[in-house]
């Protein structure tokens, strides 16, 4: 293996590593928001409210993301193909935040029901109100509880951004893949793991921080 | 007139009833110690004068408000005023995980009673002094033993200013030798004349600061005294079983 080949590969890939960071920084600044409000919904008095997010749900964590993605691509087009054409970069970060906010409003949930009960009871006896318990008691809690879950579920979404290669959205795999077949040489699927792997770590440090911060 | 008045408090989960018919007063400044075996309806009796169950029957009257009156709840605001004279220690503590000892104490009252940050520090110095934690108001909640955190929820209850604290076995969850540190600052209480209902299994403590003892059995009060009418010289036979296994 020589390095200015290596050199040259890695170059070749990083034009892919833009999409994959796109997809990644939108996707987590979209899906979490979202879950959460699901999960609020989730708890709130409105019977078919609760029961269309738990369809929702369902639906998304029980279907392949891959299947999803190519609904949202090929479904659209072909349903709306006389009055618009959906492009492959919004379609696949809508399929995207769409999946993801189903995983993260889960993962609240879960936050949510480690709360022990006396939490609600203190409060409750101190006088403070449901909102006033949810916001400064409830929900930071829920935060600090659901930190690992959403760390595991970024860097799964690292590696779901290889997915857009289904739709032809040139991301690193994209670029991985021509290099390998123009030159018949695994290198570049070799590099496109190290970049992963980078990422992941780099990803990882983060959040440990940010879960380091919220630690109390 | 008495400063509490509790008359046929009933209360039912479903087809159990868990209180039958509740009936005691208490003066203000009164220790009353609540006795009684597992499952006897202390900690619901409790909950129900707080709030945190509904009670199905009856009347309790506290100062000149009425928290229930023959079966009727007031106004939901009505009933936040009532409630709100009461503080309640819990067996667990409850303290709030994820903010320190200082900021436990002055949350409520500035998101309840809207005190200012300057007015809620000083008085949670001030009754973090009274309980001998001065020092740890920047502290988190986990790094302080049982009987520590404790008495950190008492004086979070106190930061409201109630003028009625419900303890429910307060000292349960401790290991025996830390349970004196708790015992002590409600003995404090005790002697400020503040008002207290105390369900506790620490007989010595029912025996010595309590100025009233209920025992508990089967959803109701079936003895009630003074500590020394009681533990010397019971007359149910349901108290003599209790004392004699309790006392050992
Ligand atoms: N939420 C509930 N739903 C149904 N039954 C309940 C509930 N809470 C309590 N009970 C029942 O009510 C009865 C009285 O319970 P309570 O907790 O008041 O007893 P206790 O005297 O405090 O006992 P302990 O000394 O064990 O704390 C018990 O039979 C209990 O099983
Ligand atoms: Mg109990």
């Amino acid at each position: 293996m020589d390095f200015t080949y290596i050199m040259q590969v890695t170059k070749a890939l990083m034009e892919g590593f833009g999409a994959t960071l796109w997809l990644f920084v939108l996707v987590l600044v979209l899906s979490i928001p979202i879950g959460f409000l699901m999960t609020l919904i989730l708890r709130c008095k409105i019977a078919p409210l609760r029961w269309l997010v738990n369809v929702y749900v369902y639906v998304l964590r029980g279907t392949p993301l891959l299947l999803q993605l190519m609904v949202v691509y090929f479904g659209i087009n072909l349903a709306f193909s006389d009055y618009f054409h959906i492009k492959r970069e919004t379609a696949a970060a809508l399929a995207f935040v769409l999946n993801y906010s189903a995983y993260f409003a889960e993962i609240f949930r879960g936050g949510l029901l480690a709360i022990d009960k006396g939490q609600y009871e203190a409060c409750k006896v101190l006088g403070m109100s449901k909102l006033q318990t949810n916001i400064h008691v409830i929900i930071p809690q829920m935060f600090r509880v659901a930190m690992p879950s959403v760390t595991n579920e970024a860097i799964t979404l690292v590696k779901d951004t290889a997915l857009l290669y289904a739709v032809s959205v040139p991301e690193i795999l994209h670029y991985a893949k021509a290099t390998v077949v123009r030159d018949s040489d695994m290198t570049a699927f070799v590099v496109a793991g190290v970049i992963y792997l980078i990422m992941n770590t780099v990803f990882t440090l983060l959040f440990t921080k940010i879960e380091k911060k919220m630690a109390y | 007139m008495a400063f509490i008045q509790v008359e046929e408090l009933k209360k039912s989960y479903g087809s159990l009833e868990v209180l039958k018919n509740v009936n005691f007063t208490v003066e203000k400044g009164d220790v009353i110690a609540i006795i009684g075996s597992s499952g006897s309806g202390k900690s619901t009796l409790l909950r129900c004068l707080i709030e945190l169950e509904t009670i199905n029957g009856g009347t309790v009257k506290i100062g000149d408000d009425y928290l229930i009156k023959d079966g009727q709840y007031p106004t939901p605001a009505e009933l936040k005023r009532v409630t709100s004279k009461m503080g309640m220690v819990f067996q667990n503590f409850n303290l709030f995980p994820h903010k320190t000892v200082g900021e436990n104490l002055i949350l409520p009252t500035m998101l309840v009673k809207k005190t200012d940050k300057d007015t809620a520090m000083q008085n949670c110095r001030l009754l973090l002094k009274k309980v001998g934690l001065e020092d740890k108001i920047d502290v988190y909640p986990k790094y302080l033993s049982g009987g520590q955190q404790q008495r950190v929820a008492i004086a979070r209850a106190l930061m409201q200013n109630p003028e009625i604290l419900l303890f429910d076995e307060p000292t349960s969850a401790l290991d025996p030798q830390l349970t004196g540190e708790v015992l002590g600052v409600m003995r404090n209480l005790a002697a400020e004349r503040m008002t207290m209902l105390v369900v506790t299994h620490e007989m010595s403590f029912a025996r010595d600061v309590a100025t009233k003892v209920l025992f508990m059995h089967g959803g109701e009060i079936v003895e009630a005294g003074t500590p020394e009418q009681i533990f010397n010289n019971p007359q149910n036979e349901k108290t003599k079983q209790f004392l004699a296994a309790a006392v050992r």
